[in-house]
């Protein structure tokens, strides 16, 4: 049957991706349908129990900026805390938070069935709706059409999904839950390049059968951080301890007899899997020498006696996951609630993405999460929410938005993306970002908020108080540069006596914070004056402490602005552009560049060929101007 | 349009040919060249446009550089469209590398190969027909440019240069496996090892630049390399050009077991004569390294004089041409072959362009079908020298075109330029670290470093990085 009702936007799937793509697109008052295959599933996390950490915890605060759901759902279930890199300055700080799974998933739901223009329906997806080159709905399983302007489809781990557990295979998107091979099948159709990436998790492990005495205990922060920058900390659930154990000689003897019977070394398993998140069986093998490696052992929720041991993933037979779990101090008797087990399941090369991750073969069409290599739940919210809006943008007849690598990790992560593709499944690092400096999770909001208002993904109550907050940096900023301290002052004699080197002239605020002996605090007790609240202080520190280095950086983006700006027709012809070397060229047809700026990111792209391009461009141009403004 | 494509740097560059001239050129282009311009004289005043202003041209330390003129073409009415500023001084190489470092550090940087008539079309300054020559140009430019690169990196420099930018990645990878991976106990920030190794690679970077600005690595000019069979009047060939006696002229084969290298200037063009050792399978071990020599300098070569004894060769029969030697050449273009030894055969001395309806292109194919005509020839009497002087003029025709591009002696400055810039982020990176204890700041500054040490040795992506972390150290929960 035809679905009477037609809707702007269709996602396909509910995890983090598809939950974000539905807020998004519903929040900008865009008629939305999530299609799942499971509402109890709604927002699960399907491995470890934790949001954020390095990079990571960046695209939770620039989905939080942009009005997403993960942070503040993240607040409503973390049961510990930790601001990783505290020491290290405030460009690479990272909040992390062990999530309850059963509360995190509730307060996703409850987002959910509470957004207006969201509809929600229970049933798997196995077709597209076509017209011509476009996508105009989807079909289910049972036959009902669903019709549609876009659709967005993130599929995780289930398209084609296969898990191994030893030498055992079978089809499955999740342990417990069904693939999909109809959908799967369809897409296979389609000209996207597809290939297989492997994921793994660890066996989970009943905390009534371990010894935590004989662990070291990780307690969380002892000012518990906020995830959501529209939080206070008063969702939060009680805060309990993680746990550390370590691997040994035994337990690598136990992997090394048992390697005989893994998927991964007999060659069942073809997909590749993430360097930096290697199953157990991976780190033995290749660091042979290391006798010994750090497991985190964390709860999965305040009412569930299930643990993550963190950092045994592994697809090994059954018998060899419980012996090796067995061989852990604390883990002696441990009982194994599910065992580990690796999966393998199609991706779709990014390389045939827009910016706005709209497919270039098929109008309308929009993947986002996993199905573009990616792994995480930030990573897959972060490219559901840009999916879900810039379907809800076409859907509106406006024009897509991504935001650039210099404002956003988000950009960074699209860029990387869809200039270079990926091989491995795609893990944000803080190193992967350029502007890193300018890319902090303490200034997400600044970075994104007020395109969120204009795109309409931020409500006035948001807003509000997002406004006071800037106003309120505004002025101390102000104050501090207009408060001038002079040598010989009662303040500067006090100030004196933290720094190496007397003031000399007349000094201001501002400048004086950027002595690394001074900051804020040191400065407020001084003066006596503080009325400001610890964010606020935070932004103007930052502000003054990095100045060098963010002017520095804004120089360069500056720069970088033009080619950004210059963008290339989809149907250029670049065999007959004079003087590119035939590996550019191959390149260039491979990626089919947007910009100028994402060409010159293409590996083996040379500042010449990027000079080639810019004149063939304004030769074909004529006299019509090259750049447009960006707004 | 004009607005954005005038946000860029401000860029600068000698105009005259590298060697020495009378006059030497360095052109400035960008928001910032009359600002450098005041810097550089150290007064106040406006240029009036388009007028010759007479100045001292001083150091940081008011020391004169040179003398010479300023001249201030404001935009657009400018060969770029931006404000161009052009210095004109005495053209001595010495000299005219002190005065564009001194604009370097005022604030410019350095053009890339075809820049300047890049932006000039950019800005509508070209008309659109020129489009294709402005793309000729820096195709060509940047080829050039990547050869000088290369062959400025010979030997011991760029053996110095890697050392350092694997010790800089090394550094890099300690860094940012600390701030990337804090929960791996891998915490080099904190002890110690990386203060360290930066003094280590700051040290090592300094003498690597005294060096390299003492000239001893790097070699400038366009290399023209004679090769030859024994006993083809290679030497005799050398001294005619240089007018000296450098290479012991025998009539024994294989006489020349080393590489001879002459330094000469036509008309103010530096050019490398290489005399090769006759390339020819020996038993002597010191004549076999010669020619392994040899060939490593043909293949980084701009020219190669093939020469044959004319009277030993009939002129268009490839196959007597030395089939073996054409099939290890990378480039064919290069080639000029010179009939030495005319006054045996009775052949008029001259230049012959190669006949084009012969013209092969691809080294694959098989010679005996081709004729030597393919060539430039030049018929010479080395020993009496007729035809040398048509030869000399022949090479400054060359050269006379290749100007237009990047010398050995641009490349030289790029890659001082770049270790200079190298050197400056490392230093500041090293105080971030040692007074303020911020990594993140000593990352930043140290990817600054790499971002340019690459202009050197090639692009490191972050995703290189990475690889090389997760195979380092075992990451990952």
């Amino acid at each position: 049957m035809d679905y009477p009702k037609r809707y702007g936007v269709i996602v396909i799937g509910g995890g983090h991706a598809g939950c974000e793509a539905a807020l998004a697109s519903a929040r900008m008052g865009v008629e939305t349908l999530l299609l799942t295959h499971n509402i109890e599933t709604l927002g699960q996390m399907s491995c470890n129990p934790a949001i954020g950490g390095i990079g990571k915890s960046h695209l939770v605060k620039e989905i939080d900026a942009l009005g997403g759901v993960m942070a503040r759902a993240t607040d409503k279930a973390g049961i510990q805390y930790r601001v990783l890199n505290s020491r290290k300055g405030p460009a690479v700080r990272a909040t992390r938070a062990q999530a309850d799974r059963i509360l995190y998933k509730a307060a996703v739901r409850h987002t959910l069935e509470n957004q207006t223009c969201l509809d929600i329906f229970q049933q798997s997806a196995d077709d597209l709706i076509m017209e011509g080159e476009k996508a105009q709905g989807v079909i289910t399983n049972m036959g009902v059409r669903f019709h549609s302007d876009t659709v967005v489809i993130t599929a995780g781990t289930f398209l084609g999904g296969l898990i191994h557990i030893g030498m055992e295979s079978h089809s499955g998107g999740r342990a417990g839950d069904p693939p999909s091979i109809a959908l799967a099948r369809r897409l296979r159709e389609m000209p996207f390049r597809v290939d297989r990436l492997k994921t793994g998790t660890p066996p989970r492990i009943d905390a009534r059968s371990v010894d935590f005495s004989k662990m070291e205990e990780q307690p969380g922060d002892n000012i518990t951080p906020v995830m959501s920058f529209w939080g206070n900390g008063d969702d939060q659930p009680e805060q309990i301890s993680c746990y550390i154990t370590h691997t040994n000689e035994k337990t690598h003897d136990i992997i090394r007899a048992g390697l005989d019977r893994s998927p991964m070394y007999t060659g069942v398993i073809e997909g590749i899997g993430p360097r930096y998140c290697p199953s157990i069986e991976d780190k033995i093998h290749r660091f042979a020498d290391k006798t010994s490696h750090q497991i985190f052992v964390e709860p999965e929720g305040l009412t569930t006696h299930e643990l993550y041991p963190n950092g045994i993933s592994t697809s090994l037979p059954f018998d060899v996951q419980l012996d090796l779990v067995h061989s852990m101090v604390g883990l002696e008797n441990a009982h194994i609630t599910r065992p580990g087990y690796a999966i393998e399941y199609d991706y779709f090369n990014p390389q045939d993405l827009r910016y706005s991750l709209e497919t270039k073969f098929v109008e309308g069409l929009y993947f986002a999460g996993q199905i573009n290599g990616t792994t995480g739940y930030e990573e897959a919210g972060a490219q559901g929410l840009l999916a879900g809006l810039n379907a809800a943008l076409r859907s509106q007849e406006k024009e897509a938005w991504t935001p650039r690598r210099d404002e956003a990790y988000l950009g960074v992560l699209v860029d990387d993306l869809i200039s270079m593709g990926t091989r491995e499944p795609y893990r944000m690092f803080t190193s992967r970002a350029e502007y890193r400096l300018i890319l902090r999770e303490d200034n997400a909001d600044i970075r994104l908020t007020a395109k969120g208002r204009e795109l309409g993904l931020i409500n006035d109550t948001l807003w509000q108080k997002f406004s006071e907050k800037t106003e309120a940096i505004e002025k101390e900023t102000q104050r501090m540069k207009n408060t001038w301290v002079q040598p010989g002052s009662e303040i500067a004699k006090k100030l004196n006596k933290h720094v190496e080197r007397p003031l000399a002239r007349e000094y201001s605020l501002m400048e004086l914070m950027r002595r690394p002996e001074l900051d804020f605090k040191k400065i407020a007790e001084v003066t006596g004056e503080n009325d400001v609240t610890d964010v606020v202080a935070e932004q103007v520190e930052i502000a003054a402490k990095y100045e060098g280095y963010i002017s520095r950086q804004l120089d360069d983006i500056e720069k970088l602005k033009r080619n950004e700006s210059m963008k290339l027709p989809t149907d250029i012809d670049y065999g007959k552009i004079k003087g590119l070397s035939n590996e550019v060229k191959q390149k260039l047809v491979e990626c089919k560049p947007e910009t100028l700026g994402q060409a010159s990111r293409i590996q083996g792209v040379t500042p010449a060929a990027v000079s080639l391009l810019l004149i063939s461009l304004k030769k074909h141009r004529g006299a019509r101007p090259l750049v447009t403004e960006l707004k | 349009m004009n607005d954005v494509l005038h946000s860029t740097d401000t860029i600068a560059a000698q105009a005259t040919p590298a060697g020495r001239g009378g006059v030497g050129i360095i052109r400035i282009s960008g928001k910032k060249s009359s600002d450098i311009a005041l810097q550089l004289i150290q007064q106040q005043k406006t240029f009036k446009p388009r007028f010759a202003h007479f100045h001292q041209f001083l150091d940081s330390n008011q020391e004169v550089i040179d003398e010479g003129l300023i001249l201030f073409f404001p935009g657009p009415n400018s060969f770029t469209g931006e404000d161009v500023i052009e210095l004109q001084g005495h053209g001595g190489p010495v000299v005219i590398n002190s005065l564009l470092n001194r604009v370097l550090n005022l604030g410019a940087r350095m053009a890339n190969p075809g820049e300047f008539s890049e932006r000039a079309f950019l800005n509508d300054k070209l008309d659109l027909a020129q489009a294709e020559a402005i793309a000729d140009l820096i195709d060509s430019s940047s080829e050039q440019a990547a050869r000088c690169a290369i062959r400025s990196l010979n030997g011991a420099f760029s053996d110095h240069i890697n050392v350092l930018v694997e010790q800089v990645i090394n550094l890099r990878l300690y860094v940012e496996a600390a701030i990337d991976f804090p929960e791996e106990e891998i915490d080099f920030l904190a002890d110690g090892k990386v203060a360290g190794d930066l003094q280590s690679i700051i040290d090592q970077l300094d003498a690597v630049f005294k060096e390299a600005n003492r000239g001893v690595l790097l070699k400038e000019g366009m290399k023209v390399v004679l090769a030859g069979r024994p006993n083809a009047g290679k030497s005799s060939l050398l001294n005619a050009l240089a007018g000296r006696d450098t290479a012991i002229v025998t009539d024994i084969a294989g006489t020349t077991r080393d590489l001879l290298r002459e330094h000469i200037h036509i008309d103010g063009m530096p050019l490398h004569i290489i005399d090769t050792a006759g390339l020819r399978e020996s038993p002597d071990a010191i004549e076999k390294e010669g020619i392994r020599r040899a060939w490593t300098e043909i293949k980084e070569a701009d020219r190669v004089l093939l020469l044959v004894d004319a009277a030993d060769v009939q002129e268009g029969d490839i196959n007597t041409l030395w089939p073996e030697f054409f099939a290890e050449l990378p480039d064919l273009s290069k080639v000029i072959v010179v009939r030495n030894k005319i006054d045996k055969t009775d052949e008029t001395h001259g230049v012959s362009e190669p006949c084009l309806s012969n013209t092969v292109n691809d080294p694959n194919d098989d010679f005996s079908t081709t004729s030597s005509t393919e060539f430039p020839t030049i018929r010479l009497s080395a020993k009496h020298g007729e035809g040398v002087d048509e030869l000399r003029e022949y090479l400054k025709n060359v050269m006379g075109y290749q100007s237009a591009m990047e010398g050995g002696f641009t490349a030289r400055q790029r890659h001082l330029e770049a270790l200079k810039q190298a050197k400056f982020y490392l230093v500041v990176g090293q105080t971030q670290l040692i007074e303020n204890g911020a990594g993140e700041l000593l990352a930043e500054d140290l990817r600054m470093s790499q971002n340019n040490l690459s202009e050197i040795t090639g692009e490191f992506t972050p995703d290189d990085l990475l690889g090389r972390i997760f195979s380092s150290f075992c990451i990952g929960k």
